[in-house]
């Protein structure tokens, strides 16, 4: 039989008494009126004696601690018929036995024989229940199991936060690992562990941790931050990717340009240009399911770097627009919220690196386009220019011509 | 490799290979089976193996018990899962308590295959599934293959077992092509992980693999990385994989075709709750058939059940319902 050993009830106020100390341990046998433990309450200190004959099978409390009155302190096996019987006998559901549980059950005569005492199921029955995380059960607050449990892990009252608004009612895992970040990092740090998505257990959380320390662990680790790209971004890589499997052929020339007085030499450019291409269809032209379809305007998709990205801007009826309308057209694009419609129908594009002192260079034929314009910078008078062109399209003699026609309009403009 | 074949390969080898494995059914010789999953065997195998029987489910499961008894390895192949409901008393009152009644001593090596679920304009009275009903009987195994590796694997497996099992299988799969994986020391009772995630876990069996997966692209370009558990053993359950999942994602979905109330989804829902109830972040999520008959309409038939975007929108409300 088993005899709990629970605090007692010393004076009317008593809530809980304090062990100052154990007089037995486990395994020693004890007899009716042995003293068990001294107990401090509020008012005095008195010793607890035994009021059973048995061997002490488990002390749950340890010197020093503070326990609720009527909880159990200690268990004492008791005999009965003049036998130590085991509670074991008894079976109990399979999930609470440990594996040690399952190992034969003992029954013994003498009190002296203490170690096979402590391996019975009982025993790992109640250490099972002792060991159930009661941090779980006391956290208050509305979240979900696994909220809690992590809150408990990190002693965080959620009822507390809730009440101050600080976190949300349900509040989940993600609510309280941002509560964790906030109360073991700075927010510089914080940040830093968000933008590298660390895992915060890779820390010692025994003190603030700043900045520093996260770039010196990132360092060592050599860990990468992570940058999601934007859709622009990723349509612009699928538009080079598809331009560099058609088929071009490139030509390198130079024009003669006479800068104008307040309008921009891009603007200059697209004005040529488009009046080329009224004069030469192919290059209106696109290609769409073994058909060639050519357009009756000059619209022209200018590479245009802006804050969120690079962009193909399209200019539409360029031909019948004026320098100071396509110079107008250039400012307000860099900040104009861009609509499809300006993102799309081009047939020809120009790219101009020439503000940024690039000498010549090669540009990619943007996505339908029959060819595209590569700028250089301006040199008294002369500007570098490479054109790609898409064979399938264009030969080089319509190319020849269309350049030409190019060089002989810039003049004019 | 055709689920179908992968059927009869798995019939076809292990006839082959044993002497005491006989099919029977309805048009399972002559016709080669209503699915043709057992198309060449009766040439092959001769009427004395492949057995043709009336149109009476209960003496098919009557006689096959009788044959496990005797001595030999029968496969019952029932036409749909509807008609089982004929056969239910030898199913469950005989097939299933037969070892426990003689006490262990005999053994009951009965394969039972029956193809369900939601076809295509069967209406109600053959579109139902009844892994629910079976899967509740103690001394059934229920395996379901939604695959032609388990279907190959699986049935097999539930050949050489030697206690009942319901082999179930979806009309809409037979025709289907589908890659086949050697797998070395199968065993039946895993679930398979279809795709390791680790937002949440997404749990279903059967043809809903198909509608999961679709779904799973539509989550996956929102950011959502879940993963894929497909049950493969309805009885007994994996709780063991399925636990693993739910503590890693904290997170879980359970997608089936059958009805939701006393569904298949219930039982699993609830067994997660015994195994881990303390790392759940969310309600569980049931996404299930409606509570009615499946309509014949073939519109109304689609809204009736599980679809690809069903599936997502669902989790995206849930999503949005509980601020994960």
């Amino acid at each position: 039989m088993e005899y709990k050993v629970t605090m007692p009830i010393l004076s009317d106020t008593m809530d809980k008494g304090k062990i100052i100390k154990w007089y037995v341990k486990e395994g020693d046998f004890v007899k009716k009126g042995d003293k068990l433990c001294e107990v401090e309450s509020d008012k005095a200190v008195m010793d607890i004696e035994s009021f059973e004959e048995g061997v002490v099978k488990k002390v749950l409390a340890n010197e020093g601690d503070e326990v609720k009155v009527k909880s159990t302190i200690a268990i004492i096996e008791t005999m009965e018929n003049g036998k130590w019987k085991m509670e074991n006998e008894r079976s109990e559901p399979d999930h609470l036995k440990s594996d040690e549980g399952k190992t034969e059950k003992h029954k013994s005569d003498t009190p002296e024989n203490k170690e096979n005492l402590q391996k019975t199921d009982i025993d790992s029955l109640i250490s099972s229940i002792i060991n159930t995380p009661s941090k779980t059960k006391k956290i208050s607050g509305s979240a979900s199991p696994a909220a809690k449990k992590k809150a408990a892990e990190y002693e965080i009252d959620i009822e507390e936060l809730q009440n101050k608004g600080e976190i949300p009612k349900p509040a989940h895992l993600k609510d309280i690992d941002e509560v964790i970040i906030n109360k073991y990092f700075t927010p510089k740090a914080a940040k830093l562990i968000k933008e590298y998505s660390l895992d915060i257990n890779d820390f010692k959380l025994d003190h603030k941790i700043r900045s520093d320390e996260v770039l010196s662990y990132i360092k060592q680790n050599s860990i990468p931050k992570i940058t999601k790209l934007t859709p622009n971004q990723i349509a612009v890589i699928k538009n080079v990717e598809n331009s560099i499997k058609k088929p071009t052929f490139l030509v390198f020339e130079e024009i003669n340009i006479t800068k104008k007085e307040g309008i921009k030499l891009t603007a200059q450019i697209i004005k040529a240009l488009s009046l080329a291409m009224q004069k030469n269809p192919l290059t209106r032209s696109i290609l769409k399911e073994n058909k060639l379809l050519t357009y009756p305007a000059s619209n022209i998709s200018v590479a245009v770097s802006r804050d969120d990205g690079l962009f193909m801007c399209v200019i539409k009826n360029a031909e019948e627009k004026s320098l100071e309308e396509i110079n107008e057209w250039l400012k307000e694009i860099k900040t104009k919220k861009l609509t499809i419609e300006d993102l799309s129908g081009s047939t020809f594009g120009i790219s101009n690196l020439g503000m940024f002192g690039i000498e010549s260079f090669t540009a990619l034929i943007n996505d339908k386009d029959v060819g595209i314009a590569a700028f250089g910078k301006e040199k008294e008078g002369v500007m570098k220019v490479t054109f790609t062109f898409d064979h399938r399209i264009l030969n080089g003699v319509e190319a020849a011509k269309f350049i030409n026609d190019f060089k002989e309009e810039i003049k004019n403009v | 490799m055709l689920y179908r074949e992968a059927l009869n390969k798995a019939i076809d080898e292990s006839m082959a290979a044993d002497e005491s494995i006989v099919i029977l059914g309805e048009d399972v010789g002559r016709y080669g089976g209503s699915y043709r999953v057992s198309e060449g065997l009766f040439s092959k195998y001769g009427e004395k193996r492949v057995i043709d029987t009336p149109i009476a489910e209960l003496s098919i499961v009557g006689n096959a018990i009788g044959m496990a008894i005797a001595g030999l390895r029968p496969i019952a192949e029932i036409m749909t899962v509807n008609f089982s409901l004929l056969a239910m008393d030898q199913i469950i009152n005989h097939a299933a308590k037969f070892r426990y009644m003689s006490g262990g001593k005999m053994t009951m090596p009965l394969t039972i295959r029956m193809p369900g679920g939601v076809s295509r304009q069967l209406a109600a009275q053959h579109s139902e599934n009844y892994e629910t009903l079976y899967s509740s009987v103690p001394g059934l195994i229920v395996l379901g293959a939604s695959n032609a590796t388990y279907a190959y694997y699986g049935l097999k497996s539930a050949i050489f077992l030697n206690d009942p099992v319901v082999f179930l299988e979806h009309e809409l799969l037979y025709p289907m092509d589908m890659e086949f994986k050697e797998i070395k020391n199968f065993d039946p009772f895993k679930a398979e992980i279809v795709k390791e995630g680790k937002d949440l876990t997404i749990i279903t069996y059967l043809k809903m693999r198909y509608d999961v997966i679709e779904a799973e692209k539509e989550l996956k370009k929102s950011g959502i990385d879940a993963e894929i558990i497909d049950l493969n053993s309805l009885r007994p359950l994996d709780i063991e994989t399925i636990a693993n999942s739910v503590k890693k994602t904290k997170k879980c979905v359970i997608v089936e075709e059958d009805h939701k109330t006393g569904g298949m989804g219930a039982e699993i829902l609830a067994q997660i709750q015994e195994h881990c109830f303390y790392d759940l972040d969310a309600p569980i999520l049931r996404i299930a058939g409606e509570d009615v008959p499946i309509p014949y309409n073939r519109k109304l038939e689609l809204a009736s059940i599980p679809t690809p975007e069903k599936i997502v929108r669902k989790i995206f409300e849930w999503k949005a319902e509980n601020g994960i």
